[in-house]
């Protein structure tokens, strides 16, 4: 009948058109979505930055928010400004107690003030965090996440020496990956750097603004590893990495040092399952253990000027010889060094 | 009039559908854009130079605030005593690493002028360019260390006292300049050694010479001077206690005043090993004389830390082959 035909027509001609239409503005709209998000998601994650965690304790201590920087006569550091627009730098450095310990989280400390938007998640290698690296962390007034977890000793050798199949610093970055993996897991599209910077190198400033424009991972030249004056990527004309400039088995899938790249977040959050191998990792792997599951070498974004520029030193910090210290120890205990 | 419905009906269809195809097929242009990187890398390109402003913005206003915040912290009207840090440096591999990230603990200090002294005939062009990108106030000096003073590869690092004539060229410089910063502090500071940012405001306030501890230096955890009744009394030390002035050179900072009253007072290069520092307090100042700084000198805030020197084995093995890593890149 008329009527019902005249009907179906108009349902056949509007139905599409109204999908249609419909999927045309999800496309529109889902990128205003996304950055609306991002800015409240950097807004709580800059409060909870402050806080400390610890992910095995049941019951998280929440150190209460410290925004005003204590004013006494001798803090001189402020936060770093925070900025909704700049990606924020997620450095995960290990640590380990050791006698210049303070001095080396001092020095850095003083090196990442001077950085806009950047998380410091300082892992501690360790039963439980030590009240020097947390009330060192207080004093910075640096935004941090301050964790901790033990390298496994190795008991049957005599001596307090930790397992030597599992390279030094390796459980402390995975526990600090998957602290960001949880932390992060329900936006996708927050924008962050991650970073991993051990406590005795070098960084410059420039390094850092450098790897803020990483989309997947990029890489640059180290100094003072691999027995070289520097290691670098090996970058074609076309601006892509087909190598590596090093001596020491330049044939591993990635080449370079802990402190010669960075991943994108949003990588790390996509593909969960990549971490740093454990053990069975032949010296000078490691990095490529994890990296062989975020990207290939086609992917990789060389910066420092086309990776021509040296903007971070592997340096490594002398043991001091305490030989007058003697058996009983001559110096004070309660004197923190 | 079931034709002519039947004949509308037809060319509707007819019509809408084919409108409909030339719409799919526009909006799948539309979203298969995604693909066409160049359109897409103006606007990453854009992101990129907006990020930098962004980031240039804010560090400007970082420096800014530092720039103000120390005249309202002091509760004293009178403009803050200038902090002049004298630093001996030399080449070597781990030389632009060493002073890049003292200078950036240095950025932090307002009113802080560094004097760096190279170990050198003439100024090197890796220093020259350091500074100038440093941000700091500095004064740039060189002075070569005589051969028989200078220490040779393969010496132990305690061997020759160094640094001697740098720092004394560093005094002469400060006594030259004739400046009127009569309430400023001077401080010698290596360029290996880990500073914490209180350090610094404890000198301000030196009158004469002020001590305090010393982390990791002379074998122990710490060396310190022993206060009583807010005076010094001794130095705890485990090495060679007996010296005049048994600390490091990074443990005490002298009021400029001093060193302009004392035009003779310096380092004496030929000192034996220990000895450098108390060849130039001695004449200065005496132990009662002392300001105990570091909460009576029980807080260590600065550390005697030394770096390794890198190994370069592949480095020469590549370069006795004429395959050495480009020497044009800075390291």
């Amino acid at each position: 009948m008329p009527k019902r035909r005249d009907i179906l027509a108009i349902v056949l001609i509007v139905l599409p058109w109204t999908l249609l239409i419909t999927v045309w503005h999800q496309s529109t709209i889902t990128p205003l979505l996304a950055s609306r998000k991002d800015k409240d998601e950097s807004s709580d994650s800059s409060s909870n930055s402050r806080n400390t965690f610890a992910l095995k304790e049941s019951c998280s201590l929440q150190e209460p928010d410290i925004v005003e920087v204590v004013r006494t006569e001798y803090v001189y550091s402020r936060p770093p400004p925070w900025s909704d627009v700049l990606p924020t730098l997620h450095i995960i450095t290990p640590t380990y107690s050791r006698s210049v310990q303070k001095a080396e989280l001092t020095r850095l400390a003083n090196t990442l003030l001077h950085v806009p938007n950047l998380h410091w998640i300082l892992v501690e290698d360790s039963q439980r965090r030590t009240s020097l690296v947390s009330r060192l962390l207080r004093e910075t007034t640096l935004n941090y996440t301050h964790l901790n977890v033990e390298t496994p000793r190795n008991y049957k050798v005599r001596g307090d020496t930790r397992d030597p199949r599992i390279p030094r610093g390796t459980m402390q970055r995975n526990l600090a990956l998957r602290w960001l993996r949880e932390t992060f897991s329900g936006n996708r599209s927050q924008p962050g750097i991650v970073y991993f910077a051990d406590d005795d190198n070098t960084y410059s400033l420039e390094l850092f603004e450098e790897m803020r424009s990483t989309r997947k991972v990029s890489v640059w030249p180290v100094a003072f590893v691999g027995g070289l004056r520097y290691e670098s990527p090996k970058v074609n004309t076309l601006g892509k990495v087909y190598g590596w400039k090093t001596v020491f088995d330049p044939h591993r899938p990635f080449a370079i040092d802990m402190a010669g790249f960075a991943v994108n977040l949003r990588l790390i959050l996509y593909k969960p399952q990549a971490y740093f191998k454990l053990r069975g990792v032949k010296g000078g792997y490691q990095e490529s253990s994890l990296l062989k599951e975020l990207v290939t070498l086609h992917d990789l974004e060389p910066k420092a000027a086309n990776c021509t520029k040296v903007l971070v030193w592997h340096t490594r910090t002398e043991r001091p010889v305490l030989v007058n210290e003697g058996k009983k120890g001559f110096t004070d205990s309660t004197v923190e060094i | 009039m079931a034709t002519r419905m039947k004949l509308k009906l037809k060319t509707v269809f007819v019509l809408y559908f084919m409108v409909s195809l030339m719409g799919l097929i526009y909006a799948l242009m539309q979203l298969g854009q995604r693909c066409d990187c160049t359109e897409h890398d103006m606007p990453k390109d854009r992101t990129i130079s907006r990020l930098r402003g962004e980031v240039h913005r804010l560090q400007e206003q970082m420096k800014k605030a530092e720039m103000t915040k120390s005249p309202q912290k002091q509760p004293v009207k009178a403009p803050q005593p200038t902090i002049f840090v004298i630093t001996p440096t030399y080449a070597r591999f781990v030389q632009k690493a060493e002073l890049t990230r003292l200078s950036q603990t240095f950025m932090h200090v307002p009113q802080l002028h560094w004097i760096l002294v190279e170990d050198s005939p003439h100024k090197t062009p890796l220093v020259t360019d350091f500074l100038a990108k440093s941000g700091l106030t500095y004064t740039h000096l060189h002075i070569a260390t005589p051969k028989d003073r200078k220490l040779q590869e393969g010496d132990p690092s305690w061997l020759k006292p160094r640094g001697a004539e740098q720092r004394n060229e560093g005094l002469q410089w400060l006594r030259d300049d004739g400046r009127d910063q009569q309430a400023a502090v001077v401080y010698f500071a290596d360029d290996d050694n880990t500073y914490s940012l209180q350090l610094f405001e404890e000198m301000r306030g030196t009158q004469r010479v002020s001590v305090w501890p010393v982390g990791l230096v002379g074998g122990m955890r710490y060396e310190r001077p022993v206060v009583e009744g807010g005076k010094v009394v001794r130095f705890h030390t485990g090495w060679r206690p007996s010296r005049p002035f048994p600390m490091d050179m990074a443990g005490f900072a002298v009021s400029l005043k001093l060193v302009l009253a004392n035009q003779d007072a310096c380092f004496d290069g030929n000192a034996p090993m220990g000895f450098l520092e108390s060849s130039f307090l001695q004449g200065l100042v005496t132990m009662d004389e002392l300001e105990p700084k570091a909460d009576n000198c029980t807080k260590v805030l600065v550390w005697h830390t030394r770096t390794e020197k890198p190994k370069m084995k592949r480095e020469e093995a590549l370069q006795a082959q004429g395959l050495g890593s480009d020497t044009a890149v800075e390291v």
